[in-house]
């Protein structure tokens, strides 16, 4: 017997993987320029790594959406810029600077956005036919 | 004992039970809609219908005559492993998950009025023959 429930629960899943995704690239878009990270280097492009949720419930396997699995610091080459004036320049006044791409980061908001919205479009479907089941007999 | 009531009941059920199964692996498609090397699922419930060689009930006209077991038909989730769309083997197409959701939902909405409907034909008796 499946919950109508449970449906909203994985479309509310999906919302909050995405909406953690967002909360990714507007950390990636405001350090795009950070040169000092608690690491002493400086800041990495993250990004999350999602899986599929299957619980097991009473030996039967239940869909139940999104997890973020955890997040994934890109270890691609830092931009090296030509600034002497940086106070973290290295002697031959190179600066080090995020693996960060603005455009990357605006394509995959985009992308979040549309997957939100296909979230909540999920949602609002359900609650359609759930209401249009509460109307049998009426 | 005799039902009262007529099998388009459970038929219809079992319908509204399929579409609202399939209404929950949209829901997971959609949520998994990022997840790398996530495959689709869909119910395959007329192909599953064909495996079960149709097994619909005959009917009885003689103590003697073999009974058919009421075969009660169920969604079986089925995954599509075969394909995939972007280059994480992911294979969900997030449009025509949301398009064929959107179909699902109305096709719940006509099994629902038509069991309104079923009701309302008792209804129709019980008024009647008062």
């Amino acid at each position: 017997m499946q919950s109508e429930f449970n449906i909203m629960n994985i479309s509310a899943t999906g919302l909050s993987a995405q909406r953690f995704r967002i909360e990714l690239i507007s950390t990636n878009i405001a350090n795009s320029e950070t040169t000092r990270t608690e690491k002493g280097e400086p800041y990495r492009r993250k990004v999350p790594v999602f899986q599929e949720l299957v619980r097991n419930i009473q030996g039967r396997r239940e869909n139940s959406g999104v997890i973020v699995k955890s997040v994934y610091e890109d270890p691609s080459d830092f931009r090296i810029v030509y600034d002497p004036t940086h106070p973290d320049a290295d002697e031959n006044g190179y600066v080090k600077l995020p693996n960060v791409n603005i455009i990357r980061e605006m394509v995959d908001m985009i992308n979040a956005q549309r997957a939100y919205e296909a979230n909540a479009t999920a949602i609002n479907t359900t609650k359609a036919m759930i209401t249009s089941a509460l109307q049998i007999g009426r | 004992m005799a039902n009262i009531f007529n099998s388009n009941f459970e038929t219809l059920k079992v319908a509204m039970d399929v579409q609202m199964k399939r209404q929950e692996l949209h829901a997971q498609n959609i949520a998994n809609a990022e997840t790398p090397g996530y495959k689709r699922k869909y119910v395959a419930f007329e192909e599953y219908l064909q495996e079960s060689k149709m097994k619909l009930k005959l009917t009885t006209t003689n103590q003697r005559h073999l009974p058919t077991s009421p075969e009660i038909v169920t969604a079986k989730e089925v995954k599509m492993k075969n394909t995939s769309l972007t280059n994480d083997q992911n294979n969900v197409d997030i449009d025509m998950e949301v398009t064929e959701m959107v179909k699902d939902a109305l096709r719940y909405q006509v099994l629902s009025r038509l069991m309104s409907a079923n009701i309302d034909r008792y209804n129709t008796v019980i008024r009647n023959t008062r």
